[in-house]
C-alpha cells in the first residue's frame, strides 16, 4: 500500500500539491485525474520520490523520505512523461536497464528472456534489434513501460506487493495500444500489485480505475470509485466546461467510446 | 476481452540475440587484449635504434640468450622504451576511460576532457607546480615529494570539473551548449593563469615548461609512473563500478534514481575519477588530445553504448592506440622524435569533424 497523508509539495516559493490525502491499494488501480497544471505529475513524481514533500508518504509501511534509492526501486517502478536518451541504445538494452536493481523477481534462464517476453506484452514482438531513436513517440512511449514492468515484473515479491507509476502512459498512444497498455495496468492488479496511473481520459479513467484521485488547483478535490466522483457538477467545475456524465450525442452523430472496444 | 499476451500459446524458444551487443562486446574485449599484446613489444621494439623486437621479447620474458642484446640496447629497452610503454598504457586507458565517463555523466557523447576545459584546469595545477615549486609552494613539493606535480593536477581537474558540472547541469538536464561554452570560458581561464606563470617563470623553468607542454611521452622515467601510476590505477579501477550507474544515467537522473541507483554518490565518484585520471596524465604527459572522445566514440560504434563493455574496452583501445602514435612519433621523423600530442590531434581533429557531421541531427546545439 502507498498512503498519502497531508502530502504538500513546495517547488521554489510555490506550492504546487498541499493537503493530499488517499491511500492506494495493491489490487486497485488508481487514477489521478485533473485539468493541466493541478498538481497531477507533481505529486507522482513525490510519491516516486523526486520531488521532497511534507507530511508523511509511506511505501510498504515505511516513510519514502528514509528509503535508500535501490529499496524504492524493488517496491515501485516509474513511468515518466518523456525520456530523453543521449546515446544509441537498441530497444533490447533499453529495456534489460529496467533489471538494473536485481529485483523483477525472475530468475535463470527466464530472466535472459524477460526482456523479449516484456517486448511482446506492449505489442512491440520483433523490436528488439532496433535502435530507440529511430522509433516513433507511442513506440519509445511502449519501450519505455516495457523497461518499468521487467523492474517489477513480478507483482508480489516476498509477500510484498509493488507498484507501478504511470504519469499519462497512454497519451500518445492510438486506441489499440490504449486498451493493450491500460489491460496490462489492470492485469498487474488482478495479480496483486498496485497501480497509480495519471490520466487526462476520463472514458478509460471510467472504465479501468478502481478508484479516482481528482485533482484541482493542487489538491485532492475528490477521492473514490469512479461512479461517485465523476458526476456532472464535479468535473464541471473542476475542468472548467459544462460536462455532463452518460450522455450520448444526438442521434446519427458518431462517437466511439474505448467501452465498445473487442480485442 | 483483452488477452493478455503471456496466455497466447507459448512457444518454446532460446534468447535471440537481436539487439543483443553483449556477445559482440566480449569478443571485442579480447581482440582489443590481444592488440594490445601485440602494440606493447612493437613499441618496445621500435625508435630510432635498431634493437630487435625478438631479442626485446625475450630479454622481457629474462631467457634471452646471453649477448642476444648489446648492452647499449638493454639500456635503450628497459630504461627508455619499457618505462616509456608502461606509461603509454596507463595514460591511453587513463585518456579513454575519463572520455567514456565524463560522456556519461553529462550525457553527452561530445564530452571530452581536453575539449571542455579539464584539461587546461589540469594544466594549471602542473603549471603552479612547476613554476611556484621551488618558491611560493615550496612547503607543498617539500611534503608531497614526486607526488605534488600529479596531485596538483588532479586538483585543478577536480575544480573545473565541478564548476563545469555546476554551470552546465540543472535539475538534471545538462546543456550541451552550455556545457561546451562553459568549458571554452574556464580552458580560457586556466590558460590566462598559465600564462601569468609561464611569464614569471625563469629560463630552466621555460624549459620544463616547453617539454612538458608538447605533450609527449618522451622522458618517461619510472619515477614519472610511480608518481602517475597510482592515481590512474585508483581511477582505472573505479571506473567499473561507474558502469551500471552510468547506463542508467542515459535515461536522465531522475529514471536513474527510480532504477535504484545512487544518483549523487555515482556522479561524485564519476567526477573524482575523472579528474584523477585527467589530472595524473596532464601531468606527466602534458596535453594529448582527442584519445578520449575518438577512443569511445568509435567503440560504441561496434558494440554500443553499455558502459559495463565500454569502459574496459576504451582502456584497452586506449592503451593500444597512443602505444601505437607514440611509435610513429618517434620513428616518423627518426632520429628526431614528434610530440605525440600533434600524432593524436592530427587524426582525431578531423575525426571530431566527422562526428560532428554524423551528429549534426541528433546533437542539438
Amino acid at each position: 500500500m502507498i498512503e498519502l497523508s497531508e502530502v504538500a509539495v513546495d517547488i521554489g516559493p510555490k506550492r504546487i500539491v498541499s493537503g493530499v490525502t488517499f491511500a492506494a491499494q495493491a489490487g486497485d488501480v488508481t487514477a489521478i485525474v485533473g485539468p493541466n497544471g493541478s498538481g497531477k505529475t507533481t505529486l507522482l513524481k513525490a510519491i516516486s520520490g523526486e520531488w521532497a514533500y511534507r507530511g508523511s508518504i509511506s511505501v510498504a509501511g515505511r516513510e519514502l523520505r528514509t528509503m535508500k534509492p535501490w529499496q524504492t526501486a524493488g517496491l515501485r517502478a516509474v513511468l515518466p512523461q518523456a525520456t530523453t536518451l543521449s546515446f544509441p541504445f537498441t530497444v533490447l538494452e533499453i529495456v534489460r536497464l529496467g533489471l538494473t536493481s536485481g529485483r523483477s523477481g525472475v530468475e535463470g534462464a527466464a530472466l535472459e528472456l524477460l526482456a523479449e517476453e516484456a517486448l511482446e506484452r506492449v505489442d512491440l514482438a520483433g523490436f528488439a534489434g532496433r535502435f530507440y531513436q529511430e522509433l516513433s513517440g507511442g513506440e519509445q512511449q511502449r519501450v519505455q513501460l516495457a523497461r518499468v514492468l521487467c523492474q517489477v515484473w513480478q507483482p508480489v515479491l516476498d509477500g510484498q506487493a509493488r507498484f507501478l507509476l504511470l504519469d499519462e502512459p497512454v497519451s500518445s498512444l492510438d486506441i489499440k495500444h490504449q486498451l493493450i497498455i491500460m489491460g496490462i495496468a489492470r492485469d498487474f492488479a488482478n495479480a496483486g500489485g498496485g497501480v497509480i496511473a495519471i490520466l487526462h481520459d476520463l472514458n478509460l479513467t471510467a472504465m479501468f480505475a478502481d478508484r479516482i484521485v481528482m485533482m484541482h488547483r493542487g489538491r485532492a478535490e475528490a477521492v473514490g470509485k469512479p461512479a461517485d466522483v465523476l458526476v456532472d457538477e464535479r468535473i464541471s467545475r473542476v475542468f472548467e466546461c459544462g460536462l455532463r456524465v452518460g450522455v450520448t450525442p444526438a442521434a446519427g452523430a458518431p462517437f466511439v467510446l474505448p467501452q465498445s472496444a473487442s480485442l | 476481452m483483452l488477452q493478455r499476451v503471456s496466455d497466447m500459446p507459448v512457444v518454446v524458444r532460446k534468447p535471440s540475440t537481436e539487439g543483443d551487443r553483449r556477445q559482440r562486446a566480449r569478443i571485442a574485449i579480447v581482440i582489443l587484449a590481444v592488440a594490445l599484446g601485440a602494440a606493447f613489444p612493437f613499441s618496445l621494439a621500435s625508435g630510432a635504434s635498431d634493437a630487435s623486437a625478438l631479442a626485446v621479447l625475450a630479454e622481457l620474458l629474462g631467457n634471452g640468450a646471453e649477448g642476444a642484446m648489446s648492452a647499449r640496447d638493454r639500456i635503450i629497452v628497459m630504461d627508455i622504451r619499457l618505462p616509456r610503454a608502461v606509461l603509454g598504457v596507463l595514460i591511453g586507458a587513463a585518456l579513454a576511460v575519463s572520455g567514456a565517463v565524463m560522456q556519461g555523466l553529462f550525457r553527452n557523447p561530445l564530452a571530452d576532457p581536453g575539449l571542455v576545459g579539464v584539461s587546461a584546469g589540469a594544466g594549471l595545477g602542473a603549471i603552479s607546480i612547476i613554476v611556484l615549486g621551488g618558491t611560493a609552494l615550496a612547503p607543498l613539493t617539500a611534503l608531497l615529494g614526486i607526488y605534488s606535480l600529479p596531485l596538483a593536477a588532479f586538483l585543478g581537474g577536480l575544480l573545473t570539473t565541478l564548476v563545469l558540472y555546476r554551470v552546465a547541469t540543472r535539475r538534471g538536464q545538462t546543456s550541451v551548449a552550455t556545457m561546451l561554452l562553459a568549458g571554452i570560458a574556464l580552458g580560457a581561464m586556466a590558460g590566462a593563469l598559465s600564462g601569468l606563470l609561464v611569464y614569471i617563470a625563469d629560463d630552466r623553468q621555460l624549459r620544463d615548461l616547453t617539454f612538458w607542454g608538447l605533450g609527449s611521452l618522451a622522458g618517461a622515467t619510472w619515477l614519472k609512473i610511480a608518481a602517475a601510476g597510482p592515481i590512474i590505477a585508483a581511477a582505472l579501477l573505479a571506473a567499473p563500478f561507474l558502469a551500471r550507474g552510468l547506463n542508467a544515467l542515459s535515461l536522465g537522473e531522475s529514471t536513474a534514481n527510480h532504477l535504484g541507483i545512487p544518483v549523487q554518490r555515482v556522479k561524485s565518484v564519476a567526477i573524482v575519477t575523472v579528474a584523477g585520471a585527467v589530472g595524473a596524465s596532464v601531468a606527466v604527459s602534458g596535453g594529448i588530445g582527442f584519445v578520449g572522445i575518438v577512443v569511445p566514440h568509435l567503440l560504441r560504434l561496434v558494440i554500443g553504448p553499455d558502459n559495463r563493455y565500454l569502459l574496459p574496452t576504451a582502456a584497452l583501445l586506449g592503451a593500444s592506440l597512443l602505444l601505437l602514435a607514440d611509435s610513429v612519433s618517434r620513428t616518423i621523423v627518426a632520429p628526431a622524435e614528434l610530440p605525440i600530442g600533434i600524432v593524436t590531434a592530427a587524426v582525431g581533429a578531423p575525426f571530431f569533424l566527422w562526428i560532428l557531421l554524423r551528429k549534426r541531427g541528433v546533437v542539438d546545439l
